[in-house]
């Protein structure tokens, strides 16, 4: 089946982004196609280009990263969300004036419409929320 | 049918009530994260009508130290197990 999954908790302070990555494994290691993974409200800093948590930890920036080169699943970032909180690629980040970018590819700034699109074209869409 | 997932313990939320308001009679319900405290002898009872369509995560039994502590009726499923239930419901419906 394709899955979609909607990721709405940061990182390191609920457990939305841990939960969601244990199940895209275990969605993979079940045959079924990881297409979309969808960044809303405080999930949008699960894309943070500058995220060094501690190397005895789990990478979840890097966890989510490796899905889309393993199995190219698109890592899908709320724009309004993202610009809100300081996530913004370089053109994002040149629009605003602002120095150094945030997000960077495979993360992409998308629109909401995006998620419902998601939502309609994938056969399972599995929310995490904090 | 559908699945609904819980991640908030009946101690901490209410909102496991608008989930149970909100469940179909063939609907299943999975607990997550802090959600799987409910599995407990003391609180299952909260879920009171759901015998055979109430699920644990096993993971988040064990990172709690509650793996073996749930009561009998509750069916503990892995994140395997999670994925195939996603896979029988027509859709999941998140409560937190």
């Amino acid at each position: 089946m394709r899955y979609a999954l909607l990721v709405q908790g940061g990182p390191y302070s609920h457990q939305a982004a841990h939960s969601a990555l244990r199940f895209a494994e275990a969605a993979i290691a079940r045959g079924h196609h990881l297409e979309t993974v969808f960044f809303y409200h405080d999930g949008v800093y699960n894309a943070a280009r500058l995220a060094a948590p501690p190397q005895d930890e789990p990478h979840l920036v890097d966890g989510f990263r490796s899905l889309h080169e393993a199995h190219g699943t698109q890592l899908k970032v709320c724009i309004a969300a993202g610009l809100r909180r300081g996530l913004l690629d370089e053109r994002e980040a040149a629009r605003h004036g602002k120095q150094g970018h945030s997000l960077e590819a495979p993360f992409e700034l998308t629109g909401l419409g995006q998620l419902i699109d998601a939502g309609l074209s994938h056969d399972r869409l599995i929310t995490f929320s904090p | 049918m559908i699945l609904h997932t819980l991640n908030r313990s009946p101690t901490e939320s209410r909102v496991y009530r608008q989930a149970l308001a909100a469940m179909g009679p063939d609907d299943r319900l999975l607990l997550i994260e802090d959600g799987v405290q409910g599995a407990l002898p003391s609180l299952v009872r909260h879920f009171g009508e759901l015998e055979g369509r109430l699920f644990a995560l096993r993971e988040d039994l064990e990172a709690r130290g509650l793996a073996g502590r749930c009561a009998a009726e509750v069916l503990v499923v892995d994140a395997d197990g999670f994925v195939a239930l996603t896979e029988e419901a027509d859709k999941t419906v998140s409560w937190f």
